[in-house]
């Protein structure tokens, strides 16, 4: 049997199934959550605007931010490489672990490092990957992927992970939450302090220290950063700011965007391995800035997307998110920050789909705490798939034949009563209930008016014209 | 890729993109009426479950600490070697806790040191602020003061001076502009580590402290 | 009274399907003391093409729109607001750089939805009913996010009898052309709407878009459900 393999083929599968209806229920706890998160805090909407500012003006002068970065860096004794792509990126990780001879590395979640697909390939060089946020951790054991960026397993129900864990773990079955934390942390406790390695992603470097900073709740991300030998982190190129001041107003907005939190549990800075006098942390920290078509979307029509400090907002918000599900997306990055990201990325085939999964109804861009202009961007990938002939026949010629006749008023008006007279022996009491084509899509769900008798035009005409 | 290929590859990108022109936002932060920070402090971080204790005195710290610790049945203890009030280490192996070691080197290598800290239930900090909006400590790591002490242990006691209590981090910030650069380390804990990953059901405890306690110092 | 002289643009849903949301229109511009207009060459605003991103297609259609509305004087009224904000946010761009761009930005700023010129503009007191009905009204996105309208549609509706709809500023999943490219996912947002808009206990459902209100009344229909669905001008004019 073959994989469905477009945005619709998916989302159809996935609509009305157990995993799309935890997903829009964990969507409306988090929207409960997020609503008062701004108006609480003393410069809420202001806040918006700064951070916009602050991720504006670090795109517009990216090489050179990145470059202060590197040298800040390796004043503090870290190491700065840089990957043109996900090859190099994991080539150079595998490189860095195998010279240090990690066997066990401990990951805390980055999206960055699902986008380069790390994991294999580190296993593939004989090393054991495990993922520690709980939610990546379970996604892991389940042999799955991620299906929100805030919250993997937003898919699964307790149920579902407990009987999981009874599989895989060999622990009595329960669909506690709670005992199943304590499950999941007994059994990684012991790999933090084991580990030789720990890979992290950055949620936002700055610029004027050489400081990388991570943010978490579940405590994973210190632990992986502090008790190995050796810190590898993974950054996407656009994460940075300029300054500290800039870093702290956009971490007041992250997790108020993100959870409605005023701070997520742990927030760390940290600005290269450890100190000769520094009692612990990893000897060696390695950063691995990541292009992977970046400049591609810097250089082109919908760089302002690199603005985003990845919070999940837009997706809590998009009703199309909410029904289908991140999986429905087919990649790392879902939701309307996805379907901009996923084309820049990787390009129009087959993701010149991704801009069309959505009714442009403006949700994402009214939450953004950036003020993305997500709309505009997804209408500029419209463009662009029409332009490359992507859109079906039917559909091209349509439009096309409509736009000529609607804007003739003689060929207009004659449209207008034929399609009365054709949709006569399909109507009854003014409504059709079934189209052939293209229409089925519509009457598949919903009856459809009838084109009027008399138009408004000619009414007024009778009624009104002079 | 060598470094300037690739910085140069970004700039050719930025010379040809078509980001938006920034908002205009005044320089600086808005001045904020002042407001009883402590009472803030106190209320947000009961929000997040951390317990707050004090504000007691210098000399008072040590008792409210073994206090906290007896009230876990604590047995052990990491604790920074540079604390805002005296004798607390003392007094917590006055108490019959071991005094856990966190030196690097001196003969114990970092997989075993690591795994001394698999039965670690109290850890024991200091703070260089607190932030009142989110019921935050800062904590700067360095010399004598370990990070696991905060990580590791089921029960993390951070002690703060009320003097150091800031509006919000974007305020600290601004008025400690050079941190990030000045330090290898630093973390804000706001409460104990939480997840709501199964159900969106919050949960604490999962990898780092269960339980987090302020005591105050005034 | 003499009121301005006003251009209605009644939109091409409502010139082939829905007709008698135009003369509803029509009479509440009236009732508030208006002359109105209608300038009978127009056709299509041009946003189903836009939406796909056939813009050539959208700039004939577009075209055709300003040289009917540049050949007219004073506010042109438009009983939609994703058509309002198609004229007044998106010409522009259209043609930024074109023979046509000051014309765009002329009508653009001409182009006002039928509520927003109620209340905004007029001030009027006009106000709707429907007989002891029970209302539940929609905001249609693109008027909501576009224009920002809400408070108008509120104030028009302050003397009926109006319930509390969940989620009445979230979208109906219509999208346009995305009601038949992706038909599973537009019905499954639908189904969301309506089964909330019966838990509201409305006996009426308004909004100020035939787009959306058709999609949701075939929807109804197709559940067999007794509500009446109606564009807002509905209850302001009266019948013609």
């Amino acid at each position: 049997m073959s994989e469905p393999v477009t945005f619709l083929s998916r989302a159809e599968a996935l609509i009305g199934s157990h995993e799309a209806q935890a997903v829009e229920s964990g969507i409306r706890n988090f929207l409960v959550r997020r609503e008062h998160a701004f108006d609480v805090f003393p410069i809420g909407e202001e806040l918006r605007d700064r951070t916009r500012a602050i991720r504006l003006h670090a795109l517009a002068n990216l090489d050179r931010l990145l470059g202060h970065f590197a040298d800040k860096l390796g004043e503090a004794g870290g190491q700065v490489h840089w990957a043109a792509d996900a090859v190099e990126a994991r080539q150079i990780a595998a490189d860095i672990l195998k010279r240090s001879d990690a066997k066990l590395v401990v990951k805390s979640k980055s999206m960055v490092s699902e986008e380069i697909e790390i994991n294999e390939h580190l296993e593939e060089e004989g090393m054991t990957v495990l993922e520690t946020d709980l939610g990546e951790f379970i996604v892991q054991l389940a042999g799955d992927t991620p299906s929100h960026i805030i919250a993997p397993v937003m898919h699964m129900t307790a149920q579902d992970v407990g009987r999981l864990f009874a599989e895989k773990l060999g622990v009595p079955y329960t669909d506690d939450p709670y005992e199943l934390n304590r499950i999941a942390r007994e059994h990684l406790r012991e790999s933090f302090l084991r580990a030789d390695a720990g890979i992290s992603g950055v949620n936002l470097a700055v610029a004027e220290s050489g400081s990388v900073i991570l943010v978490t709740n579940e405590g994973n991300g210190r632990y992986t950063t502090t008790a190995p030998r050796v810190h590898i982190a993974l950054m996407g190129m656009e994460r940075i700011v300029s300054r500290w001041e800039d870093a702290s107003v956009v971490l007041e907005t992250l997790a108020r965007s993100a959870t409605g939190q005023h701070q997520s549990v742990y927030t760390n800075v940290i600005t290269g391995p450890r100190k000769e006098t520094d009692p612990d942390g990893p000897d060696e920290l390695h950063v691995i800035v990541i292009d992977n078509g970046r400049s591609d979307i810097l250089g082109g029509d919908t760089a302002e997307i690199l603005a985003c400090i990845r919070c999940g907002a837009c997706l809590n918000a998009c009703p199309v998110f909410r029904t289908a599900g991140g999986h429905a997306y087919g990649t790392v990055y879902s939701g309307p920050v996805g379907s901009i990201v996923t084309p820049g990325l990787y390009g129009m085939e087959p993701w010149w789909e991704l801009p069309y999964a959505s009714t442009l109804c403006g949700a994402c861009e009214e939450v953004c705490p950036v003020r993305i202009q997500i709309p505009k961007m997804l209408l500029q990938l419209r463009e662009k798939a029409a332009a490359e002939g992507r859109l079906p026949a039917w559909l091209e010629r349509g439009i096309s034949r409509y736009g000529r006749t609607v804007s003739d008023p003689q060929k207009w008006a004659s449209a207008k009563k034929w399609a009365s007279r054709l949709s006569a022996p399909i109507s009854s009491d003014g409504w059709i209930g079934r189209l052939p084509g293209p229409g089925r899509g519509w009457t598949q769900s919903r009856d459809l008016r009838r084109p009027a008798k008399e138009s408004f035009n000619e009414w007024w005409r009778k009624n009104r014209g002079t | 890729m060598e470094r300037d290929r690739f910085l140069t590859r970004v700039g050719q990108a930025t010379l040809s993109s078509v980001l938006p022109a920034p908002p205009r936002v005044a320089p600086g932060l808005p001045e904020l009426a002042d407001i009883d920070l402590i009472a803030l402090f106190r209320t947000r971080a009961h929000e997040v479950n951390a317990v707050i204790h004090g504000p007691v005195s210098r000399h008072g710290v040590p008792r409210a600490v073994v206090g906290i610790a007896a009230g876990h049945e604590a047995s052990n203890f990491l604790a920074w070697d540079h604390l805002p009030a005296p004798g607390v280490s003392s007094a917590l192996q006055s108490a019959g806790l071991d005094r856990l070691d966190h030196e690097i080197g001196g003969g114990s290598p970092r997989l075993e040191r690591n795994l001394s800290y698999l039965g670690l239930d109290v850890g024991v900090t200091g703070t260089t602020a607190g932030l009142a909006e989110s019921g935050s400590v800062v904590l700067v790591h360095g010399s004598g003061r370990p990070r696991m002490a905060s990580i590791a242990p089921e029960v993390h006691i951070a002690l703060l001076d009320v003097a150091t209590i800031s509006r919000t981090l974007a305020h600290w910030a601004h008025e400690n502009p050079r941190f990030a650069a000045d330090t290898t380390n630093l973390v804000l804990v706001t409460g104990p580590s939480r997840t709501g990953d199964i159900e969106q059901q919050l949960n604490l405890g999962v990898h780092g402290p269960r339980h987090v306690h302020v005591v105050m110092i005034r | 009274m003499e009121g301005p002289q006003v251009q209605l643009f009644v939109t091409c849903l409502v010139d082939s399907l829905a007709p008698e949301v135009g003369r509803a229109t029509l009479s509440a511009l009236e009732k508030a003391g208006c002359t109105v207009e209608f300038p009978v060459e127009q056709g299509c605003c041009g946003q189903p093409a836009f939406n796909v991103g056939l813009v050539d297609d959208a700039r004939t259609m577009a075209a055709h729109t300003l040289d009917v509305l540049d050949e007219t004087e004073g506010p042109v009224v438009v009983p939609s607001g994703s058509c309002a904000a198609m004229i007044a946010h998106h010409y522009s761009a259209l043609f930024v750089g074109s023979r046509r761009e000051e014309q765009a930005t002329r009508v653009a700023n001409r182009v006002w939805e039928l509520t927003q010129f109620l209340v905004d503009d007029l001030d009027s007191s006009l106000s709707a009913s429907c007989g002891g009905c029970k209302v539940a009204y929609h905001y249609s996105c693109h008027g909501l996010r576009e224009l920002g309208l809400d408070h108008q549609a509120d104030r028009l509706l302050s003397d009926t009898d109006r319930t509390e709809l969940a989620g009445d500023k979230e979208c109906c999943g219509f999208g346009g052309l995305f009601s038949v490219e992706m038909p599973a996912v537009s019905t499954a947002i639908m189904d969301a709407k309506l089964d909330r808009i019966v838990a509201s206990g409305a006996d009426t459902l308004v909004a100020g878009d035939v787009s959306c209100l058709m999609h949701m009344e075939g929807g109804l229909r197709r559940r067999g459900s007794e509500i009446t669905v109606r564009h807002i001008a509905e209850l302001l004019g009266d019948p013609q």
